[in-house]
């Protein structure tokens, strides 16, 4: 019961998963009193890994004078943002800092809420590149919808210490995209920890990685199969309706035992669990998808199933079919210019991520690339101006939702993050310039209202255990 | 919709056939605006630069027009001679992770030294057509792999998209690291030197069979090394660790090879012992994990500290920046500089030092008399994120802004004209 109460406690806040039962497999349920005539009811635990993280410690702290991206879409000049105990107070040009305040000179800087990077292989990929360190890919079945990527995270990974010079606060990390369904995905703060439930964001949903095209194809072809992109389809199709079942044992179970009959518990499996967590819109669909058509087919294999997806990632023909995407409300994760390393992606075009933006579809910057992190802010930039260049006229400040809120919408976190508002996360970045320039530079990043990483500090700077004795403490950068 | 369909494909024949429909004036003048020479004459505001057959014939302030020249109007613009990428797939690889399309592997072949990329370049590359458009006017063209450290002969192309893009042949490239370990790959690649020379020395004898053949490597890819163990021909090593950088100083100094370094990612860590031997190194500027244990001290700084050392660097991406993304060598450019490079250093990062270092500045390089007209005129700095190509001249030629990916927007650009090409 300590548990179940704990439990619920720490997961206040989750927007999407309605309903997250709690506590031990075998939890006994207030209203199903121990009956010596019945089996206990039985829940499954739906959160058994749950998140420790504890933001670290910071001071009230308000920036003056700069010019703030909120990233609602908003441009502020000669604005100021107060944030106190991890949130932000106040955003506006009219503030009065607190006794004691911190007070940030930002003359000439840009403020703008951290970068959120929904497609990030950082602990699953870890560097050094070594085999050893290639946990990634559950490269055995197409389908290991059982697998968790926060079980292969490496904490350790000097990516991280990378992502967060770039502005990064928050990155989703998924499993590789070998597999039909790949397995869970999870969101993280980007923070040194020894764990990587001490970087679990608290809330997050999870995600479920599922991929098109020719990487199944390619990994399987000669593995039994899928060898194409119509057993592809098979492939997804097979799994959902063996869910559909499992989702419908567990509703027979709960309906009848609640009705005061002896039964069973359908014996819990591990990869249907997280397939019915999608049916039941509690876990969100990252959908690796790079052509329009097999998008396409996606959606309507979503509504065969009654499930949504969340974003498609790569998704380098979105502008194709943005009118659809608008309309389905699933957002595109994508590169700015990325392209032709494979056939699926021989149409991509630098004007992506604006066309999406402007037919009014969710549009995200993504990575894929512990390089790509740490200059996202470059990435929007370049496509914003290949924008321009095409008639597609953006401000600065709405081309950040990109990497901002729309990035939290994907996730489910952005009632939390993702903007710079009253009453949300302080994870705020500051710029040396303005941050659609090559030659600007985070020169402070906060989460939580922590100042995690300061450029000019190299007390700041993180070293990872790898790195430790082997290079000098911030001599990347 | 026929004839829609018609123009579209006309328009896709300008892109791919390059040459088709660009302009063919007898003479070029570029007037106005800020010139970067990269030469001596430095920087030249509101200059007028003439071009002829392909080169560059006049380049100053008091020159006059000829009547029948194109003009193009550069006021407020900048002109830079056009960026050089130092170790592409350019013109090899139409999609770079499938072996279906890919003329730059000699994997499974016999050849390692032997093979060289002149006989499988691909003159109307969609790549090659985009990456110009994005300002990229030349590339050291390379192959990718072989079964062993020799991956053969590079060309120098200029992004023409037509037939005549090979200049000539670039530098052997080798991996050491494709030979085994580094206690194997060094000895035999002083081994295959040691052979390479003997076997010239005793060409005939040893065809006549007059030796047991316990050479490493077969006479013909012992042949493509003679030029190399000569000092005729440039090797590139593509080297990343400070040990295996020495092992190459090491090498250069005992058997007199014309050398070049490839990765370098701890090059800075051995700037002195590079600035002694003159060795330049190509650098990409974004390297600052530690892939490897042989790329510890990968940093943003890179290009910074080679150059206060004085080592002879250019900078160049790898990877997805090798040959479709080959264009963000102005980006990388612009990330040395936010890393402490200077402005000018960078752009002669990217321009005049590559042409020296692989020694074809004679012809490419700067904007001088003489010289091949491979310039590119920006709307503002180069190596901006947010600036954007008015004119790419390759070979003299005013080409077009256009590539299939252009045209594949233009394509989808408005959802609601219906029809479109596809439902």
């Amino acid at each position: 019961m300590n548990i179940l109460r704990q439990g619920i406690v720490a997961l206040t806040g989750v927007s999407v998963a309605a309903v997250l039962a709690i506590g031990a497999s075998y939890a006994q349920d207030e209203t199903n009193k121990p009956d010596k005539d019945r089996l206990p009811f039985v829940v499954i635990n739906k959160n058994p890994y749950p998140s420790t993280y504890e933001p670290f410690p910071s001071v009230t702290v308000m920036i003056e004078n700069a010019t703030i991206l909120t990233g609602t879409g908003e441009q502020l000049e000669n604005a100021s943002i107060l944030m106190a105990k991890g949130k932000i107070v106040a955003v506006g040009t009219d503030l009065q800092a607190p006794y004691g305040t911190k007070i940030i000179d930002g003359t000439g800087k840009w403020v703008t809420p951290g970068i959120i990077d929904v497609h990030s292989h950082l602990g699953v990929y870890a560097s050094p590149g070594h085999k050893s360190l290639s946990d990634g890919n559950e490269m055995t079945s197409p389908v290991t919808a059982d697998v968790w990527a926060e079980h292969s995270i490496w904490p350790q990974d000097p990516g991280f210490s990378r992502a967060i010079a770039g502005g990064v606060t928050t990155l989703q990390i998924l499993p590789g995209s070998a597999n039909l369904i790949g397995g869970r995905a999870v969101t993280v703060k980007n923070i040194p920890s020894r764990t990587a439930e001490g970087m679990k964001f608290p809330g997050a949903p999870y995600g479920l990685k599922m991929a098109c095209g020719e990487n199944p194809k390619r990994v399987y072809g000669k593995k039994g199969g899928p060898a194409t992109r119509m057993a592809n389809m098979a492939g997804y199709r097979t799994a959902w309706i063996k869910a559909k079942e499992y989702k419908a044992k567990w509703a027979a179970y709960n309906r009848d035992y609640k009705a005061g009959k002896d039964v069973k518990a359908p014996a819990q499996d591990l990869e249907l669990d997280t397939l019915m967590g999608v049916l039941d819109g509690e876990i969100l669909i990252h959908n690796h998808c790079y052509r329009a058509d097999e998008m396409v087919s996606m959606i309507n294999m979503a509504h065969e199933f009654n499930y949504r997806i969340s974003t498609f990632h790569h998704a380098v023909e979105s502008y194709k079919i943005a009118d659809i995407l608008a309309k389905e409300k699933v957002c595109s994760a994508m590169w700015s210019d990325w392209w032709g390393f494979k056939l699926e992606a021989f149409d991509g075009i630098d004007e992506n991520i604006p066309m999406v933006a402007n037919a009014k579809a969710c549009a995200i910057v993504h990575s894929d690339s512990p390089d790509g992190i740490q200059r996202l802010n470059q990435e929007a930039a370049k496509a914003w101006a290949d924008g321009k260049a095409a008639g597609i006229n953006f401000t600065r400040a709405e081309a950040f939702t990109w990497l901002t809120l729309n990035a939290a919408k994907a996730l489910g976190i952005d009632h939390e993050t993702g903007s710079l508002e009253k009453g949300k996360m302080a994870d705020v970045v500051i710029w040396s310039a303005d941050p659609f320039s090559v030659y600007s530079l985070s020169e402070k990043v906060f989460i939580d209202g922590a100042l995690m990483y300061d450029r000019n500090d190299p007390a700041t700077d993180w070293q990872s255990d790898f790195e430790l004795g082997q290079n000098k403490k911030g001599a990347h950068q | 919709m026929r004839k829609s369909l018609l123009k579209i494909i006309a328009a896709a024949s300008v892109a791919i056939s390059g040459t088709a429909f660009v302009s063919h004036a007898e003479t070029l003048a570029i007037k106005g605006g800020t010139l970067h020479t990269m030469s001596k004459k430095g920087v030249l505001n509101n200059a007028t630069i003439l071009i002829k057959d392909g080169r560059i014939t006049a380049v100053g302030q008091n020159i006059t027009i000829p009547a029948n020249a194109e003009i193009i109007n550069a006021v407020g613009k900048i002109i830079i001679p056009g960026a050089m990428h130092s170790g592409s797939r350019l013109a090899l690889s139409e999609i770079s992770m499938t072996e279906d399309s890919n003329e730059h592997s000699a994997k499974k072949s016999p050849f390692s030294a032997a093979f060289d990329v002149q006989y499988g370049l691909r003159s109307n590359s969609v790549v090659v057509a985009d990456n110009r458009r994005q300002g990229l006017t030349h590339a050291i063209t390379q192959p990718s792999g072989s079964d062993g450290i020799f991956y053969g002969s590079s060309a120098l192309i200029s992004l023409t998209g037509d037939a005549d893009m090979r200049h000539g042949k670039g530098p052997m490239i080798a991996n050491p690291a494709n030979g085994g370990n580094r206690n194997v790959s060094w000895a035999k690649i002083r081994l295959i030197f040691d052979q390479v020379k003997f076997y010239e020395q005793n060409r005939n004898r040893i065809k006549r069979g007059e030796w047991s053949n316990d050479f490493l490597l077969s006479g013909y890819n012992m042949d493509a090394l003679i030029a190399v163990l000569k000092g005729r021909q440039k090797l590139v090593l593509m080297v990343n660790s400070e040990d295996d950088l020495r092992q190459a100083i090491a090498l250069k100094r005992d058997y007199k090879l014309d050398i070049i370094l490839s990765g370098a990612t701890e090059a800075w860590k051995v700037a002195r012992e590079l600035v002694a031997a003159k060795i330049p190194v190509i650098i990409d500027p974004l390297e600052d994990l530690p892939g490897d244990f042989g790329k510890l001290a990968a940093t943003l700084r890179h290009a910074a500290l080679l150059d206060a050392a004085g080592v002879t660097f250019a900078i160049s991406p790898g990877g997805m920046a090798a040959n479709h993304n080959a264009f963000h060598i102005y980006q990388m450019a612009g990330l040395a500089v936010a890393h402490g490079l200077g402005w000018e250093q960078a752009l002669a990062a990217i321009t005049i030092r590559p042409a020296e270092i692989f020694g074809f500045d004679k012809i490419l390089g700067s904007i001088e008399k003489g010289k091949l007209a491979n310039l590119v005129v920006w709307d503002g700095d180069p190596l901006e994120v947010t600036s954007n190509t008015s004119y790419v001249i390759v070979g003299g030629v005013n080409h077009p802004l256009v590539s299939r990916r252009t045209l594949l927007r233009d394509r989808y650009l408005d959802l609601t004209k219906k029809p479109l090409a596809f439902q």
